[in-house]
């Protein structure tokens, strides 16, 4: 792409993400930022996999994503699988926070039947230092040791910086932690939660956590001075990850992504393009993306968020479709629902 | 905290020296200035390494800039977090003191950014009251602030009209039931939870400074809490904090030994982590205790 389109593409999205957040009522369907990725045919696809309980085989409804989505043996056969669940905080009684273990452990078991060379499993979370007390308490902790699965803290981490692709914010480059240059796929595993910020924290707003809180602080303050919406887009689009598996077996609604209540939903999301999965997840929660900023933003540049151009596997959604409680005080949470 | 352990504590740490002189965080990393700060700050507490700690501070002499600053790393000049740590693993070596007192200069003047907070319900602490962030031209937050506050302190600065603001800025942030998180008490109207390694540092930042009464909350956070702790952050802190208020829990040493004992989960502890829990096990109060006296009120620079 020229640096002339650059430039122009730039100035059109950000124009048009201060008009949306200014509270514009931009319809849907006029919405149209042009493309600069195919978003088109097998990244399009989407699997939601019913999953009552953590007691079930959640193994078994991960794999047979896979199988829907083309993932096969061939091509994660030798590859190292890295891991990005959703650990912000722990509490007792809270467990509906985090990205629950045995969806983590069941992954790990997911990708490694396929041939995955190595998985290892990392977090950088974005309210406490102290990511090993998160992860004991959690309960991933234990799993990962008994799996004998690494774990890194992201915060940590010596980072590489590249250009940033997305060009939302003012940052001309993206700090990513230094073992992303040693892992062939990227999976964001977040929990099915609201936000108050964002509207939804989903796939995409989990990558956050892969900032390094060393160069970006705790709660990742230089992300949240320059837009969480624009960071969210800027991160999505430089780091490019491969895959996300959503936690939406018990989610969060209302207050969100920490002091909510726990919301039953017994659903797996997968795919390989995360405005698609988001997109998705949302309309699963009664929430219309096209009100989220960042997902009307990355629509048709990053992935489809169409219902009509996402090719939906497993179950349908209108089955399994359920309102998160959106809270009339928090703006962000205004006209959210989907009509 | 048992001898052995500390001793092969310390073994391990030494591993962790590089041929420049700094440390890294990690077994076989690479040099990172918190990571040497936190070893100095440890090793001036043991006899017979005074040439290490020289060569570490030279080491880390090299990680500030021409203002005073201390980065991270030369591609993020705009993360000076480092900086207080540094002041603190400088403090009283004659070879390093153009250095501290540079960085004790820039710490008076450097702030976080602040602006009227006009709707309570958003966030629920006065934006107004300057502290030190974590990354340049961000807001201020409790554990960059709380580390300054005992830079500065240490420096001779406790009565400064800068450690005083924070001193404001710690109790403001303090949440109404006890404790601290990174820095915001509530969001939306909704009481946020507090942390147990940001409480016990704000609560060694604040020692001296206020009443038992206004902290006592905070105090009984971490009391009904700090025996469940085995990672060295939340522990090692936790102990700090109640140390600098004169509360010694018996079981204090033996928490420690486990920790160190379960470090084999984890491939080993970072280096500044492990350099806190260490700090928890020497001190006889809070941080402060384990660092160089200098006299209030001196100007250095």
């Amino acid at each position: 792409m020229s640096q002339q389109s650059t430039n122009f593409l730039t100035w059109t999205r950000r124009q048009f993400l201060k008009l949306f957040l200014a509270g514009s009522s931009l319809a849907a369907s006029s919405v149209s930022v042009p493309m600069v990725g195919n978003a088109s045919d097998v990244r399009s696809q989407v699997f939601v996999g019913k999953a009552p309980t953590y007691d079930g085989n959640i193994r078994a409804i991960i794999e047979r994503g896979f199988q829907e989505l083309g993932v096969s043996k061939a091509e994660i056969h030798g590859k190292k699988i890295f891991l990005k669940p959703n650990l912000v905080e722990t509490h007792v009684e809270h467990a509906h926070i985090n990205t629950h273990p045995l969806v983590v452990r069941a992954a790990i078991e997911a990708f490694l039947s396929l041939g995955a060379r190595q998985v290892v499993v990392g977090e950088g979370p974005g309210h406490r230092r102290d990511a090993l007390h998160i992860l004991e308490e959690s309960g991933l902790g234990p799993i990962l040791y008994e799996d004998r699965i690494p774990f890194i803290d992201l915060n940590e981490q010596t980072g590489y910086a590249v250009k940033n692709q997305g060009e939302w914010t003012s940052l001309s480059t993206l700090t990513f932690p230094g073992v992303f240059h040693d892992v062939d796929w990227i999976i964001s595993m977040p929990k099915l939660k609201t936000h108050h910020w964002a509207g939804v924290t989903l796939s995409m707003k989990n990558l956050f956590g892969v900032m390094p809180g060393l160069y970006y602080g705790w709660p990742k303050n230089v992300l949240h001075h320059q837009g969480i919406h624009e960071s969210i887009l800027d991160i999505t689009a430089t780091l490019k990850p491969h895959f996300a598996i959503v936690d939406g077996i018990v989610g969060m609604e209302g207050d969100g992504p920490i002091m909510g209540s726990p919301k039953s939903m017994g659903v797996v999301v997968m795919g390989r393009n995360l405005p698609a999965v988001d997109s998705t997840c949302a309309r699963l929660m009664g929430i219309d993306p096209y009100q989220v900023p960042y997902l009307n933003a990355a629509a048709d540049w990053l992935g489809p968020i169409n219902e009509e151009r996402i090719y939906q596997r497993g179950d349908s959604i209108g089955s399994l479709q359920q309102n998160f409680s959106l809270l009339p005080h928090i703006p962000a949470h205004q006209r959210l629902r989907l009509s | 905290m048992r001898k052995r352990l500390l001793q092969s504590t310390l073994t391990d740490i030494m591993k962790r020296n590089l041929s420049d002189g700094g440390f890294s965080n990690q077994p076989h990393g690479m040099f990172r200035p918190d990571a040497t700060a936190w070893a100095m700050i440890i090793f001036k507490t043991q006899a017979g390494h005074e040439e290490l700690v020289e060569a570490a501070g030279k080491r880390l002499e090299r990680s500030q800039i021409i203002d005073g600053r201390v980065v991270l790393s030369q591609d993020h000049l705009d993360a000076v977090w480092p900086t207080p740590l540094s002041i603190l693993a400088w403090q009283g070596s004659s070879s390093s003191k153009d250095s501290w007192s540079k960085a004790v200069a820039f710490l008076l003047q450097a702030a976080g950014v602040h602006w009227e907070n006009t709707d309570q319900a958003l966030v629920g602490h006065d934006t107004l009251i300057p502290g030190w962030p974590w990354s340049e031209d961000t807001h201020s937050w409790v554990t960059p602030t709380a580390m300054s506050m005992l830079a500065l302190a240490s420096a001779g600065f406790r009565e400064h009209e800068r450690v005083q603001a924070g001193v404001r800025l710690l109790v403001d942030r303090q949440i109404p039931s006890g404790g601290w998180n990174y820095g915001n008490t509530s969001v939306l109207g909704k009481e946020l939870r507090p942390f147990p390694e940001t409480t016990g540092l704000a609560l060694n930042a604040l020692a001296g400074h206020v009443k038992q009464e206004q902290i006592q909350s905070s105090l009984e956070f971490l009391l009904e809490h700090v025996s469940t702790f085995r990672t060295p952050l939340s522990l090692g802190w936790s102990i700090l904090g109640l140390r600098a208020w004169h509360i010694v829990p018996d079981l204090a040493p033996e928490w420690i030994n486990e920790t160190l004992e379960r470090g084999h989960r984890f491939d080993g502890y970072d280096t500044a982590s492990l350099c806190v829990l260490l700090a928890a096990g020497l001190a006889t109060g809070g941080l402060e205790s384990l660092l160089p006296s200098v006299p209030q009120e001196s100007r250095l620079y």
